[in-house]
């Protein structure tokens, strides 16, 4: 139980097991291996743990307990009623599974959306019982809401501020555990030779000293890579170090084309207004006051999964029908909630938009966008968290993935909202079940060759003197160019012409980056350097993403072509594996999906 | 005063202070341009890319829940994500902004929060449930007004804008302080917790509620709007009655598998 910071001296570390991420993913797979027995356990974040991404998750997490039906015959949108005790359960973990299928447009492997959803309840509980403070009926059972793509209510939640409690229920469990946390250590290197993983190379960042750390296992949860975009709803962690580490270690990124763009981002910020305020009867409207989802999805109408809500914001904006400055912008209004309901229900909605846009939304409504929201694709792994290199499903041994940065997958082309914190509870605690097994299991500490802190220290060497004396880049203004491109261009509608103008700048960014010098020379807490660090890794994943989204020409989910506006099965059933090797990297290679043909076999997607 | 999309020259003042260089810490002035939005941490990120690099501060999330970046800004300690520089100008048209004070300084606005830590481990902040196999299949049942009760420290982003701003923590580090007495608080009274009279001991010792001396500074340092104060004074009242309300508890804790009503 310490948190470790700032060691005066280089050294090379050991633990059977090191996970890289505090958030939930990263807490539930130290929590779960230390139960299970393995008792030497590293978890590095590059943040305190507290600070993870995932405390700012707001509107809730999916699970079918049963507590709350609709009130019967009163359509999709209308009021909600406790479940009486005895009472014939409404809910059902096939339920959750067919919306979860669907709202990934078939592109989710349905053996580990399976295993998910049955586990969900339990995970609930879990929580539940470690503390967690949920919101609840009249009765103490667990409150629950609606959720856009789910055709039950079955959001559980703590007002609209969920993933901070989960996040402080987890990391303290994993305290009591006695794991180790380093907090403010920056993963930058990981060890992989011949399809085993050895360790990584980590930076102090309060002492800037470089460190080898070896284990048995490595489990990567290191969180999504919006940072890409200039519009974004993700913090500035968000900057996808796992995925782009992992993938210059020889290991492939799979549907990275597939990147969610939520609805409602606070306009010109991106700043994430919860899916909560439509859950509980929010309206969209364009210029003229008009509820404009009446002409996309009639029946779900506000509450229809957020890549065809952000796709009809979008086609609004593009119309003329939008709002704000340049116009790119839409109404979020729920004026018509009551005052009551928004301070009970959205407190932090409210406050969010009253400090950042001086809207106070009980009066008035509020200017929203579409805002890079979540990644679907990363690391590929199997449903015991297991790293695989290639279509034939090789294991990479030693190496673990889970929560946002991995693909396992079970969001295929679309997240469904509440699902993503249920991913990361659920695969965290299946990836410390897994090293588990592997280190009880007599794994042995994997020789290192070579040099690997040194390779490293010449790449910050590389930044801080500059690769030439003439023409030192900056590092801001690449990482500007490349979300400014990335949002213009590879957003929620694409396009062959407009994908290879994000390409070409982004190959002209990386050229760039190979002159850039950093300002700040010192060692110690050289956020400039980390910067540089994180730009390195957009520069790569971005390419990686942009030449998936121009390979795959059809329409599924998040990736919406105007030039393949049809989803396609014949030929893009499938999942895309972009590999680092060989001249023309990224190759890319596909690999089947798996379906259950007999129960869930793929239909038109229409809401 | 700038209106919407209209810029305007303001100065940020900034302590900086890199230990390893300088011999004491000095205030640095900044141009910068900001519209009605900017906030402060904007403007330190545009001073960072554009004036000078090495200028040093924590943040992540820009929305005010990651905690990451409590700073000390006109005097006064507050986020620096969540508020606008238009509304921080002092007459001259200026802002400053220090670290946190009381705490060591690592670099320019990134203090060392080990003793703000060290103090929250102390007092065991995860929940210790009830062993005598009360766990229920599905949830234990709570009741909306027992959530309600917690709510006002559930919402804690570990900020330490309380705690560096607590006239106690200044003059005596092993006092608890406002953060993690109020983390106490939230699982005193979480009728789930089965430890309260362990918890009571802790924070009525020699460095918990009773050293506070209600100057009240951590209420107006809090981002969140909480009141540690009335948390600390609740729990003054408990540790006095510490064995009763541990037994009041081992009551509720019956019915904690069904609900009261049920
Ligand atoms: C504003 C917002 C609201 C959301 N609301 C919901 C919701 O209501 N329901 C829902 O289901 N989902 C929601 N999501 C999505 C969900 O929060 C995330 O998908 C999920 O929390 C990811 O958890 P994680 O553990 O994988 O990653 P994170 O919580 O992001 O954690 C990543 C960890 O990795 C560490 N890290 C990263 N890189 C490095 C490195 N190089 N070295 C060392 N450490 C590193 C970080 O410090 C951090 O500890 C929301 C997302 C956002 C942006
Ligand atoms: S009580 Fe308020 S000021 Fe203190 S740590 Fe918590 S959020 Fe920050
Ligand atoms: S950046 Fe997270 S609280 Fe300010």
């Amino acid at each position: 139980m310490t948190y470790i910071t700032g060691l005066a001296h280089e050294e090379t570390i050991t633990h059977d097991v090191l996970v890289v991420g505090a958030g939930l993913a990263g807490s539930w797979a130290a929590m779960t291996a230390s139960q299970q027995g393995v008792r030497d356990i590293g978890v590095l974040s590059k943040l305190h743990p507290l600070r993870s991404h995932s405390g700012a998750a707001q509107g809730g997490i999916a699970a079918a307990l049963n507590n709350v039906r609709p009130v019967a015959d009163s359509g999709s949108r209308g009021p909600l009623e406790p479940v009486p005790p005895g009472d014939e359960p409404p809910d059902s973990w096939e339920l959750h599974m067919f919306d979860t299928i669907k709202g990934s447009d078939w592109l989710g492997d349905q053996d580990a959306i399976e295993l998910m959803v049955r586990q969900a309840p339990e995970i609930i509980y879990e929580y539940e019982r470690m503390g967690c403070v949920f919101s609840r009926l009249a009765d103490g059972r667990i409150a629950q809401r609606r959720f856009g793509g789910h055709s039950m209510p079955r959001a559980n939640y703590a007002a609209d501020y969920t993933g901070h409690v989960l996040l402080h229920t987890i990391h303290e469990q994993a305290l009591k555990q006695g794991v180790t946390f380093y907090s403010e250590w920056y993963c930058m290197d990981l060890v992989v030779e011949d399809n085993v993983c050895r360790g990584l190379v980590a930076l102090d960042v309060v002492s800037g000293k470089l460190h080898l750390m070896r284990a048995k296992a490595v489990v990567f949860a290191t969180g999504g890579y919006g940072r890409a975009w200039k519009i974004t709803s993700n913090a500035t962690a968000n900057t996808g170090d796992g995925v782009a580490i992992a993938y210059n270690a020889g290991v492939p990124l799979m549907d990275m084309e597939f990147v969610q763009f939520h609805p409602t981002g606070l306009y010109g910020k991106g700043i994430l207004m919860s899916e909560a305020c439509r859950g509980e009867g929010g309206y969209l409207r364009n210029k003229s006051g008009e509820r404009f989802m009446e002409r996309y999805a009639p029946d779900k109408m506000e509450l229809a999964p957020r890549d065809l809500v952000s796709r009809s914001e979008q086609t609004e904006i593009e119309e003329g029908r939008g709002v704000g400055a340049d116009g790119q912008g839409v109404f979020l209004d729920l004026t018509h909630l009551g005052a009551e309901k928004i301070m009970q229900r959205l407190p932090q909605v409210h406050e969010l938009a009253l400090d950042f846009t001086g809207v106070d939304i009980i009066e008035a409504p509020v200017p929203i966008q579409p805002t890079a929201h979540y990644s679907m694709g990363g690391i590929p792994t199997d449903a015991r968290c297991q790293v695989l290199a290639d279509a034939a499903n090789t294991p990479v041994v030693g190496f673990y993935a889970a929560g946002e940065c991995a693909c396992v997958s079970v969001h295929g082309a679309n997240r469904l909202g509440t699902n993503s914190l249920l991913d990361a509870s659920v695969f965290g605690r299946q990836a410390g079940t897994a090293v588990a097994e592997f280190v009880l299991g007599g794994a042995p500490m994997q020789p290192v060759d070579g040099d690997p802190v040194a390779r490293n220290k010449a790449r910050i060497a590389r930044y801080v003197n500059g690769r030439t004396a003439h023409n030192p880049q900056p590092v801001t203004p690449i990482a500007a160019e490349l979300k400014e491109t990335m949002t213009k261009n590879v957003g929620v509608f694409r396009q062959q012409a407009r994908l290879q103008t994000a390409l070409h700048t982004i190959k002209e960014l990386q050229d760039r980056f190979a002159d850039v010098q950093i300002m700040d020379k010192g060692a110690r807490f050289n956020t400039d350097l980390l910067a540089a660090l994180e730009t390195e890794h957009l520069l790569t994943f971005s390419e990686v993403i942009v030449v998936s989204a121009l390979a795959r020409t059809e329409s599924r989910g998040a990736h919406f072509r105007t030039d393949y506006n049809k989803r396609d099965d014949e030929k893009w059933l499938k999942h895309t594996l972009a590999h680092k090797d060989g001249p023309h990297a990224p190759r890319l290679s596909y690999k089947d999906v798996t379906i259950f043909y007999d129960r869930f076999p793929p239909q038109e997607r229409k809401y | 005063m700038a209106k919407n999309g209209q810029t305007q020259n303001v100065t940020i003042r900034v302590q900086r202070f890199n230990p390893d260089v300088d011999a004491k810490p000095y205030l640095a002035s900044y141009e910068i341009e900001a519209t009605a939005d900017t906030t402060l941490l904007d403007a330190l990120e545009q001073i960072k890319a554009t004036l000078d690099g090495s200028l040093t501060f924590r943040r992540s999330c820009r929305h005010a829940i990651c905690g990451s970046c409590a700073m000390n800004v006109n005097g006064r300690n507050m986020l620096v994500c969540n508020r606008r520089v238009n509304a921080l100008l002092d007459r001259r048209g200026r802002v400053t902004i220090r670290p946190l004070p009381y705490l060591p300084i690592i670099k320019d606005l990134v203090v060392d929060r080990t003793s703000f830590w060290e103090q929250y481990l102390r007092v065991k902040p995860w929940l210790i449930p009830p062993e005598n196999g009360a766990a229920p299949a599905g949830e234990y049942r709570v009741l909306p007004a027992e959530v309600e009760a917690l709510k006002m420290a559930e919402t804690c982003i570990m900020c330490g804008a309380c705690y560096s701003a607590c006239q106690v923590v200044a003059m005596n580090k092993q006092y608890i302080g406002p953060h993690a007495l109020l983390k106490a608080f939230l699982r005193v009274l979480d009728p789930r917790d089965a430890a309260p009279a362990e918890r009571l001991e802790i924070v009525g010792g020699d460095d918990g509620v009773f050293r506070c001396h209600t100057i009240f500074n951590c209420i107006d340092a809090c981002p969140k709007g909480l009141d540690p104060t009335f948390a600390i004074e609740t729990l003054r009242k408990l540790a006095q009655k510490r064995l009763a309300f541990a037994a009041e508890r081992v009551e509720r804790q019956k019915s904690l598998g069904t609900g009261r009503d049920a």
